[in-house]
């Protein structure tokens, strides 16, 4: 199995199906295309969305329903071509693609997540790319509340997540 | 902020260098074209917020600061 040095895990191995390729990287960071997702049963329902290439890269990211149970998807066809999907129709979420909010923190709380740029990943290729709205219905910085029913669940394994 | 109606096919200038011309308007949008000097970046607005809002949740908490940070979450 590979491993990686982690932020805050220190190092861990995980599945190959657990990578992630993001082909054109993520704005900001358009040079990192290898991601593991890495989930902790004490962290839940946080996903980590930790770089292969920089042990000090990690985003902290929330599956977007439980953010919204009723986000609505509006994936861009030139996005939806770039993951492999069909350009027509919008994805099932769950089935077809696996959507994650990155999470921003402030004073010390996570304090907001970007539902206008959510992390598309393709669950069947395991590509994925933050598909930015073109529309205004969703903000950049969603103020997160408590999660009800969130509770950190026994036995997950690192680096599987359903989302 | 400065409103001016154009139609396809008509343009402005911005200063001495920038024109933005509208090539096509459709119930699906307007498509625009920019002639503007090579040093000038050109960014969809959305791109420089979502490059801004990840460079800030990039910086996340420390790994011994992590527990603390996830208080928010809890119900």
């Amino acid at each position: 199995m590979p491993a990686v040095e982690t932020k805050y895990f220190g190092i861990v191995s995980y599945a190959e199906e657990s990578a992630v390729l993001f082909p054109q990287g993520l704005p900001a960071f358009e040079e990192e295309r290898g991601f593991v997702l890495i989930d902790s049963p004490e962290s839940a329902p946080l996903v980590f969305l930790q770089s292969l290439a920089r042990a000090g890269l990690c985003f902290l990211a929330i599956p977007i329903l439980l953010i919204d149970s009723s986000y609505q998807l509006a994936i861009a066809p030139e996005d939806l071509e770039d993951l492999g999907l069909n350009a027509g129709s919008q994805p099932v979420l769950g089935t077809d693609v696996s959507v994650l909010a990155l999470v921003s923190v402030r004073d010390g709380l996570l304090a907001s997540a970007n539902l206008m740029a959510p992390i598309v990943l393709n669950v069947r290729t395991r590509r994925g790319l933050q598909a930015i709205r073109r529309d205004s219905r969703y903000s950049h910085e969603h103020p997160l509340a408590p999660l009800a029913g969130v509770q950190a669940t026994e036995g997950t394994r690192p680096a599987e997540t359903a989302c | 902020m400065l409103v001016l109606r154009r139609r396809a096919g008509e343009s402005f200038l911005i200063g001495e260098e920038i024109e933005v011309e509208v090539l096509a308007v459709s119930q699906q949008g307007a498509k625009i074209g920019i002639r503007a000097p090579k040093e000038t970046v050109v960014l969809r607005k959305e791109l420089k917020v979502t490059q801004e809002q990840n460079a800030q949740a990039a910086s996340g908490p420390s790994a011994q600061d992590l527990e603390q940070a996830l208080r928010k979450l809890r119900p």
